[in-house]
C-alpha cells in the first residue's frame, strides 16, 4: 500500500470521527506514522491535501510534538527517561552507556536500521526508576548490564 | 483504610465489562440518572472534592460555575495527560481499570449535560489508550454509551485523544488547542474555557483522578466522602512516592495523611544510614519541604500554608546523598525543554536559568549568580503568559532558600561538595 492509499484508508475513519478536519491532523499523523515509521515530506504534503491545512501548519504541529518523527527512527525505539526520579537512580549513566555501547549519539540509528535510543521526559514510571519505554512497553528498573543486554537483543532483531 | 479507587486495578488483566459490572461497576449510572444534574453538582460541591490534577480547585464549584444554562454542545475533557515528573497515579488508573474511568466520565458528563467527552491520554501511555478504546467499544455495544444511555434520554459519545507528546498539553487551554488540532500553546484565560472552550463552546476539564471519585460520591453521599479524609482532608488521595525511598510506589490513603507516614511507613523510609534532606510534595513544579514538615498533612491548604503546593500529591524524596543543586538543575532542564516557546520570558528565561545553574552545579558559578537567579526567577514568573513558568521557577526559588549552604559551597569551593561517582552512592 503506498502512502496515499494509507492516508485514504485512515481518512475514511477519521472523517467520521472528526467533522472538523483540522482536529484529525494529529490522529492522522499518528496513524500514518504507525504505517510508515515517520512522516516524510511526501506524507506532510498529502496530509495537507486531506486536512485542508497548509504544509507549514502541519510542520508546526509535527515539530512541536516529541512523539511525531520527521526523521526515520530505528525499527525498535528505546526511550530512556532522563527526568528527575530516574536521574536520581542513574539515568545519566544509562544514556551514556547506550551511546558507548552503540557507538553513536542518542537519536542516531544503528547501521542495520534496527534500533534508536532517545532521551525522554518523565515517562510516568518513577516507581520503576530508572525506566524506559521499549516500543511503548514499560521497562524498569534498568541497570547498565540489563540495558546492554536489551540493546544487544534489539539490535540482533530478536 | 479500605481502598476505593485502586481496589480493583489490575494492569496485567484489567477487568472487562462483565467482570467490572460483577463487582458493582456502572451502578452509579442509574443512581445518577435518577437525580437531576443540579442535584449531583450540589452533592459533589458538598463533598469538597478538590481537583487532583494539581490546581486543587473545587470540582463541584467548577461545575456549578459553568452554569446549567450553558449553550449546547457542551464538552467534558478528562485530563489523562500525566507528565509531571514524579507523578504516575493516572497511569495506574488507565492501565489498571479503563471501565472505572468510563463510568466516571459518563456520570460526570451527565451532571454537566455534556453530550461529548474527550479523554486526553498522554502519548507515552498509548497502550493504555488502546485498552481504553477497547473498553469504550465494549461499553458502546452494551448500551452504556451512545444514544439514550440505559433509556435515560441522555446521549454521550466518548473519544480518546492520544497526545503527540508534550508536557504543556496537560494545561487546560493548551489541551483544548491540541484537541482542535492547533499548536498546543495555552490560550488567554479570558474568555474562560467554561464558556468558550473547545470550538468556542462550554468546556469543563477535570483530572482523571478527580473524576473517578464521582461515582463513589453519588452512591455514598457527600458526608461519607468527606469522612474518608484525615486531618481536615476530604476523600481518598492517590499519593505517589519516589526518589530516595526504599519502596517507591502508589499509595491510596486518606487525603491529609502526614508526609512522614507516607515516606517512612508506606514507602519504607530511606536507605540504611541516610537522612532526609527534603522532598517535593506535589511533583516537579512545587516548592521543597523540609524534615520539619514531616507532620504536615498532605492536603491542599496545609501544604499551601507551608509555602508549597499539594500539586498532584507526588512526593519526590531527597536524602543526604542527593545534591540539591544537581537535582534542581535536572528540573530546570526539564522545564526549559518543555516550554512551549510561545512567550519570550519562558522560552528564553528558562534555558538561561538552566545555563546559570549548570555553571553553579559544575563549580563554575560566580558569587553573584545566586542573586541573578533570584532576579531572573522573579522576572520569568511575573512576565510569562501562563502558569507553566511560575511553576517551573517555584522549585528553584525554594531550592536556593532551603539549600542555600549547598549553593554557596558549589560557588565558593569551585566544585560539587558531593562525590562525583554515581549519585546514588554519594556522600556529602
Amino acid at each position: 500500500m503506498n502512502t496515499f492509499e494509507v492516508l485514504q484508508k485512515n481518512l475514511a475513519h477519521l472523517s467520521r470521527t472528526h467533522p472538523r478536519r483540522r482536529a484529525a491532523a494529529v490522529p492522522a499523523m499518528q496513524n500514518l506514522q504507525a504505517e510508515l515509521g515517520y512522516l516524510d515530506d511526501m506524507a506532510i504534503t498529502k496530509l495537507a491535501q486531506i486536512t485542508g491545512l497548509s504544509t507549514t501548519e502541519l510542520e508546526e504541529l509535527a515539530t512541536f510534538y516529541s512523539l511525531i518523527y520527521r526523521r526515520p527512527p530505528g525499527r525498535h525505539v528505546v526511550q530512556i527517561c532522563d527526568s528527575v526520579c530516574c536521574n536520581m537512580r542513574g539515568a545519566d549513566q544509562l544514556l551514556e552507556s547506550a551511546e558507548k555501547y552503540l557507538h553513536r549519539p542518542l537519536g542516531a540509528i544503528t547501521p542495520n536500521g534496527a534500533l534508536s535510543v532517545l532521551p525522554s521526559i518523565c515517562l510516568g514510571l518513577c516507581d520503576k526508576a530508572p525506566a524506559a519505554l521499549v516500543d511503548g512497553e514499560a521497562l524498569g528498573p534498568l541497570n547498565n548490564a540489563s540495558l546492554e543486554a536489551l540493546l544487544q537483543r534489539l539490535q540482533k532483531g530478536d | 483504610m479500605e481502598t476505593l479507587l485502586t481496589r480493583h486495578l489490575d494492569a496485567t488483566t484489567p477487568l472487562n465489562l462483565a467482570a467490572y459490572q460483577a463487582i458493582g461497576g456502572y451502578c452509579s449510572l442509574s443512581a445518577a440518572f435518577d437525580l437531576k444534574p443540579e442535584k449531583i453538582i450540589e452533592t459533589v460541591e458538598a463533598a469538597d472534592l478538590r481537583g487532583r490534577g494539581g490546581a486543587g480547585f473545587s470540582c463541584g464549584l467548577k461545575w456549578r460555575l459553568r452554569g446549567a444554562d450553558a449553550p449546547s454542545p457542551r464538552y467534558l475533557i478528562c485530563n489523562l495527560d500525566e507528565s509531571e515528573p514524579g507523578t504516575f497515579k493516572d497511569r495506574y488508573l488507565l492501565y489498571g481499570g479503563p471501565h472505572q474511568i468510563i463510568e466516571a466520565v459518563i456520570v460526570s458528563a451527565y451532571a454537566l449535560q455534556a453530550e461529548r467527552a474527550f479523554i486526553f491520554v498522554r502519548g507515552e501511555y498509548a497502550k493504555g489508550g488502546h485498552s481504553l478504546n477497547q473498553a469504550i467499544q465494549e461499553a458502546e455495544t452494551a448500551g452504556l454509551l451512545g444514544s439514550s444511555i440505559c433509556g435515560s434520554g441522555f446521549n454521550l459519545q466518548i473519544e480518546v485523544h492520544l497526545s503527540g507528546g508534550r508536557y504543556i498539553c496537560g494545561e487546560e487551554t493548551a489541551q483544548i488547542n491540541a484537541i482542535e488540532g492547533k499548536r498546543p500553546n495555552p490560550r488567554p484565560k479570558i474568555p474562560r474555557p467554561s464558556t468558550h472552550g473547545l470550538w468556542g463552546q462550554p468546556t469543563t476539564t477535570n483530572n482523571v483522578e478527580t473524576l473517578v471519585n464521582i461515582p463513589h460520591i453519588l452512591l455514598n453521599g457527600a458526608d461519607w466522602f468527606r469522612s474518608l479524609g484525615v486531618n481536615g482532608g476530604c476523600g481518598p488521595k492517590l499519593f505517589c512516592v519516589s526518589g530516595k525511598v526504599r519502596h517507591s510506589g502508589l499509595f491510596e490513603l486518606p487525603c491529609g495523611t502526614p508526609a512522614g507516614e507516607l515516606i517512612f511507613e508506606h514507602a519504607g523510609g530511606l536507605d540504611e544510614g541516610r537522612t532526609l534532606l527534603g522532598f517535593l510534595p506535589g511533583g516537579a513544579s512545587t516548592a521543597f519541604l523540609l524534615p520539619e514538615h514531616l507532620d504536615l498533612p498532605m492536603d491542599f491548604d496545609p501544604v499551601a500554608k507551608a509555602g508549597s503546593r499539594l500539586g498532584t500529591g507526588s512526593l519526590i524524596v531527597l536524602d543526604n546523598s542527593t545534591c540539591p543543586v544537581e537535582f534542581t538543575l535536572n528540573l530546570m532542564r526539564f522545564f526549559a525543554r518543555e516550554s512551549c516557546g510561545f512567550c519570550t520570558p519562558c522560552r528564553d528565561g528558562l534555558p538561561y536559568l538552566a545555563q546559570i545553574l549548570t555553571a553553579i552545579a559544575s563549580g563554575e558559578g560566580h558569587a553573584d549568580d545566586l542573586a541573578l537567579l533570584d532576579e531572573l526567577c522573579a522576572t520569568v514568573a511575573s512576565q510569562s503568559f501562563c502558569a507553566f513558568a511560575p511553576g517551573a521557577v517555584m522549585p528553584l526559588i525554594s531550592s536556593i532558600q532551603c539549600f542555600h549552604t549547598h549553593y554557596e559551597q558549589h560557588v565558593t569551593n569551585g566544585h560539587c561538595p558531593f562525590d562525583t561517582t554515581t549519585q546514588g552512592e554519594r556522600q556529602p
